[in-house]
């Protein structure tokens, strides 16, 4: 996954260019799980958007596996997880995970079977129930499965646990890093993750590399690596490298930031 | 997501999109909506009678209630055949108002140009009391079923094409994104998303539109009094000044009218607990 000079800008009403994303470049390797942090407005979630294609760029190319993100798109390479679980309210827990399978068919390559899927994200007793009668974090599992299903190599994820509660919060961050580590073809490479959040301990427990960015205009400030092992336990955020790297993280995000620049006829 | 003409049919979207459970019906409770309403009827049709009775008003003004009901049940056959007519009008302008707004709806949610280009002319068939068009539907369409139908089609068509395109476009903007990121066609889209998104709207469209088809259907026929239907009844008998077979006429809408809302409101029942239920657990 590469951004090479990758930028977005947004026409305001009174007719001044705002800079959401400042010309970005950057490369994630396959595999790699990647956190994006920074506070509320920073153009993270705008970020994850583009590389999705859900906006086009304003500037500049971005490629998921030497592809267009409408290619990507297209070839069903992209596994979306939002901040509210976006279900179809009239579909069971079975039929919103198949959901992904079905449509397009014809790029419809992974042989998923959903029933071991919905089985590992631990709804089988749930499976022909609808989505209004899970609790939140359940339906959070039915959105990952549904992402999950199409086997893609690369996971998009909109602070998914944002608007859990606390307790859920932090199962689901080990969640994560394992239905991440389950792939369906064994030949395939490795699947890479980037997952938005706004949560430090959340970037540091889940991430091998935590993106800092920094808004106004939104641009990646540090990039810091996170060694610690996997798989990872809920009981390494006690341990004193897991501190260790939170402050790392802590530090950069309260680095001196460039104020707001309106962006004239540079 | 919806465009600001039709922020007026608001109070309705509550209603249609209120995903609150609703369990199979229990006799009790609907023993205490029903019970009221019939005593207080009742009571009214005694006050009624004891008025006509006591102050001897004239046969020509006010029939007495008991004349009326018994009247509707010695010519009922009469009521019920003329009353199959009123509601085969009424339903087919329903069925072909509601399948040609549904059409257009699902254009115009597709497409902004399509949206300026129509619904200034919806508003403009909305301001517009259709009924006044009848005598124009008769020219045009002759003296039998059509003119009549088309006007129940043409009395629903706005109410449904709102709500149909208020319900196309009541689409999570995420659940949008994922249909996107699979690249789903705009029919994929459609199919399995903006058309069961759009299927409350629809109802709540139903529950206004029965009601307004009968009254498409009953000006038509008072229009078409030498073709049938109740409204035929009811400005016939009004010429011969008999009230009692006007009364026993519009009993027979009323009942029409109550049977058919009933029947909109226990399917979308029906449809709200297959969609909050759970299907039967394997």
């Amino acid at each position: 996954m590469r951004l090479r000079e990758a930028r977005l800008t947004y026409q305001t009403k009174a007719g001044n260019p705002l800079e959401a994303v400042s010309p970005t470049t950057l490369t994630i390797r396959a595999g790699e799980f990647t956190a994006l942090v920074g506070p509320s407005g920073c153009g993270k979630t705008s970020l994850l958007r583009m590389i999705g294609g859900l906006i086009p760029v304003s500037g500049g190319e971005v490629q998921v596996f030497g592809e267009s993100p409408k290619e990507a798109q297209r070839h069903k390479r992209l596994g979306l997880v939002f901040q509210e679980p976006a279900l179809l309210a009239w579909r069971s827990v079975e039929d919103n995970v198949r959901l992904g399978l079905q449509l397009n068919p014809k790029e419809t390559h992974s042989s998923t079977d959903v029933h071991e899927l919905i089985d590992i994200v631990g709804l089988t007793a749930f499976r022909r129930y609808r989505p209004a009668e899970l609790s939140g974090g359940m339906q959070q599992r039915v959105a990952l499965a549904r992402a999950l299903a199409i086997d893609p190599p690369l996971l998009l994820l909109d602070e998914p646990f944002a608007a859990l509660d606390e307790i859920t919060r932090e199962q689901m961050r080990y969640e994560v890093q394992r239905l991440w580590g389950i792939s369906h073809d064994p030949t395939d490479p490795p699947r890479s993750a980037i997952f938005v959040t706004h949560s430090v301990p959340e970037a540091v427990a889940v991430a091998d590399r935590v993106l800092v960015m920094s808004p106004r205009p939104g641009r990646i400030i540090a990039d810091i690596p996170i060694t610690a092992p996997r798989p990872r336990r809920p009981e390494h955020e006690h341990s004193d490298r897991f501190v260790n790297d939170t402050a790392i993280v802590r530090a950069a995000l309260r680095s001196p930031t460039t104020p707001a620049v309106p962006l004239d006829a540079a | 997501m919806v465009s600001e003409p039709l922020r007026e049919l608001d109070h309705l979207d509550a209603e249609a999109t209120g995903r609150i459970p609703l369990g199979p019906p229990d006799v009790r409770p609907m023993l205490a909506w029903v019970l009221p309403p019939l005593i207080a009827l009742l009571l009214l049709a005694v006050a009624v009678e004891i008025w006509v009775r006591v102050a001897e008003v004239s046969i020509w003004v006010m029939p007495r209630p008991t004349t009326v009901v018994e009247n509707f049940f010695t010519d009922f056959g009469l009521y019920f055949t003329e009353g199959l007519k009123t509601l085969g009008v009424s339903l087919g302008g329903l069925a072909i108002g509601t399948a040609a707004a549904t059409l257009l709806a699902a254009g115009v949610a597709h497409s902004n140009i399509l949206e300026r280009a129509v619904l200034p002319i919806a508003i403009m068939v909305k301001v517009t009391p259709v009924v006044a068009l009848i005598p124009l539907f008769i020219i045009w369409l002759g003296h039998g079923w059509n003119p009549k139908i088309a006007i129940a089609a043409l009395i629903i068509y706005f109410p449904v094409l709102i709500n149909a395109i208020a319900g196309f476009r009541d689409v999570d903007p995420r659940m949008h994104d994922f249909f996107r990121s699979v690249d789903a066609s705009t029919w994929e889209i459609f199919r399995h998303l903006r058309l069961p998104a759009a299927i409350p709207y629809l109802f709540a469209s139903l529950k206004i539109s029965v009601t307004l088809s009968l009254i498409g259907a009953v000006v038509a026929e008072l229009f078409l009094s030498g073709h049938g239907g109740l409204g035929a009844v009811i400005w016939i008998e009004q010429n011969n000044l008999r009230l009692e077979k006007v009364f026993a006429a519009v009993l027979m809408l009323t009942l029409i009218g109550v049977t058919l809302s009933t029947a909109v409101v226990l399917a979308e029942r029906l449809f709200s607990w297959r969609l909050d239920q759970p299907v039967a657990a394997a």
